[in-house]
């Protein structure tokens, strides 16, 4: 930790002096904040309807209402709390993930273009230090944005939804995506961009390729969970999060196997 | 790079030169632990570097890198007190504000470094090098595009590491610069042509000659000379260049010349160029 505490605090020293590198980020969780809002909330006042009145939510509030936490709500606001509530999961996977590759790829690009790697090469600092500290480097701000954005998102659907709505985002499942599953599958996700990085010649390719992988599967568990094709419970987020720790390992043990110091210095022109 | 051994030893200024692409940074880099040769092996105290032991070895290298990769973002001092923290420096701020001060850049601190200009940002480059008392010095090109101050500067800092015992490998087009620092000359065509002293790759290549300046036209003591058997001499003007070994002394030529009624002015050491030398030794390893 001596040598990534240092380096982390630098890559986000001089994230502070570029805040705009955070806009795709910011707007991405803009967008996944009011989607749920507009689903639940602004389209049935536009069009004069409860959520309640229509059948098409009945089998999946139906499902939600069986857990402890949600027993209390009135029909309408169980709706709009599986709405809000599901919808997590891509507002965590989002912001999370854009907001740490968009610090990525400035990091890995900005080191590339300013030359600035070789000299930090020449120190003592091992490969798994310079990796941990890049990955780090990128995941913190993105899970800041993450929390920021859900912190918004908990205190709108206070003011905006049903009573009691707010209280089911932060239930343990919830919390549990929010906190761990969010963080672990940015640091996949960026792990993902450094191993694919050491084998390309444009970094930027493998952040896009790291963004991609991981917000795939992330999109798909969405459709999933509106469908009713999957219930997250806190057994699956459990499940889910050991996955990505071990996934997290084996990839940072690929990651410093492929960080060939040679490629870099001598490809990245 | 094929077939490149040489020792570089405390107290000593090697100056490693050739053309573009030659593999003068692939060597630094190399020296540095940054990369690993494919065959052969580098040497740090006797000490093998390996991808296991690169990271302990490069604590005692300083390696000034061809551009000089400064963190814009950040102030100068911010730039060197990351770097003070990755080597571990006790006291990172105390490191920081000696080579500031050496550095002659106390007042730039809070300067951010891509606000300076290419010579300060090379000070800054240099400092940093050198924040952690490497025994070993590396540095790429480090005159590059500086003005003659700056440039002189250097050269001086470079002269007093000599002095300080540590081992400087210097990477330089420059032959004026190697002539004026360095105690030992390597030559590289992506393998070692030459490693010696200037002024033992000048009698290699081209022996020891002396220049004697008449006061009179030097042509009527040319047949005099070969006749006394020797052989090599040339004549410009009232100039006679002679190649001087155990057969032909100083001492000897002169006294010959005044016997032959010729009038001195000076006898001077014929020193060819570096320039001279290195092309002269890349056009024999081609």
């Amino acid at each position: 930790m001596r040598r990534i505490l240092p380096l982390v605090a630098k890559e986000l020293t001089e994230l502070r002096r570029s805040p705009s590198i955070f806009l795709p980020a910011l707007l991405t969780g803009t967008a996944a904040i009011l989607y749920p809002f507009v689903i639940a909330l602004i389209v049935p006042y536009f069009a004069g309807e409860r959520l309640s009145d229509s059948s098409d939510f009945e089998l999946a509030t139906e499902v939600f209402r069986s857990q402890p936490e949600a027993r209390g709500l009135t029909p309408e606001a169980a709706i709009q709390a599986y709405i809000f509530e599901y919808a997590l999961v891509l507002m965590v996977g989002l912001t999370t993930v854009t907001g740490s590759m968009a610090v990525a790829a400035h990091s890995v690009i900005g080191e590339k273009q300013a030359r600035t790697l070789e000299p930090l090469l020449a120190t003592p600092v091992t490969t798994f230090e310079l990796l941990s500290a890049k990955v780090l480097g990128a995941a913190l701000p993105g899970v800041a944005l993450m929390v920021a954005c859900f912190t918004i998102y908990v205190g709108a659907v206070a003011m905006f939804a049903e009573r009691g709505v707010w209280l089911m985002m932060l239930t343990p499942r919830s919390l549990a995506l929010v906190f761990v599953m969010g963080p672990l599958a940015a640091l996949l996700g960026l792990q993902l961009a450094v191993c694919a990085s050491s084998r390309v010649n444009d970094p930027r390719s493998a952040q896009q390729l790291g963004a991609l992988i991981i917000v795939l599967p992330i999109a798909a568990l969405q459709i999933a969970q509106f469908i009713g094709g999957v219930v997250l419970t806190p057994g699956m987020i459990l499940a889910i999060a050991l996955l990505l720790c071990a996934g997290n390992a084996v990839l940072m043990s690929i990651a410093i196997r492929l960080f060939h110091r040679e490629s870099i210095l001598t490809r990245w022109k | 790079m094929d077939d490149v051994s040489f020792e570089l030893v405390p107290g000593e200024i090697v100056a490693l030169l050739g053309p573009n692409g030659a593999g003068k940074t692939t060597t630094l880099r190399m020296l540095g632990g940054l990369i690993h040769p494919t065959s052969g092996s580098v040497l740090l105290d006797q000490q093998i570097v390996t991808a296991a032991t690169a990271p302990r070895l490069r604590a005692s290298i300083g390696f000034l890198t061809e551009m000089p990769g400064l963190w814009e973002r950040l102030t100068v001092r911010q730039n060197l007190t990351v770097y003070a923290r990755l080597h571990g420096l006790a006291s990172p701020a105390l490191a920081v504000d000696r080579m500031l001060d050496l550095f002659g850049i106390s007042d730039r601190g809070r300067d951010f470094a891509g606000e300076l200009s290419k010579g300060l940002k090379q000070r800054v480059a240099l400092a940093r090098t050198l924040l952690h008392d490497p025994s070993i010095v590396l540095l790429d090109e480090p005159t590059a595009g500086l003005d003659p101050q700056s440039a002189h500067d250097l050269r001086e800092l470079v002269r007093r590491l000599r002095d300080q015992r540590r081992a400087v490998l210097l990477s330089t087009h420059n032959l004026d610069e190697v002539d004026r620092v360095a105690d030992r000359v390597a030559v590289l065509r992506t393998r070692l042509v030459a490693v010696d002293t200037p002024a033992a790759l000048r009698t290699r290549l081209f022996g020891r000659r002396i220049r004697v300046e008449l006061a009179r036209n030097a042509a009527s003591h040319v047949s005099m000379l070969r006749a006394g058997g020797i052989d090599d001499v040339q004549v410009e003007g009232a100039v006679i260049s002679v190649a001087v070994n155990e057969h032909v002394t100083v001492a000897g030529l002169v006294r010959r010349l005044v016997e032959n009624g010729a009038d001195i002015n000076a006898v001077i050491p014929e020193e060819r160029s570096l320039e001279d030398v290195y092309l002269r030794l890349l056009k024999d390893s081609e």
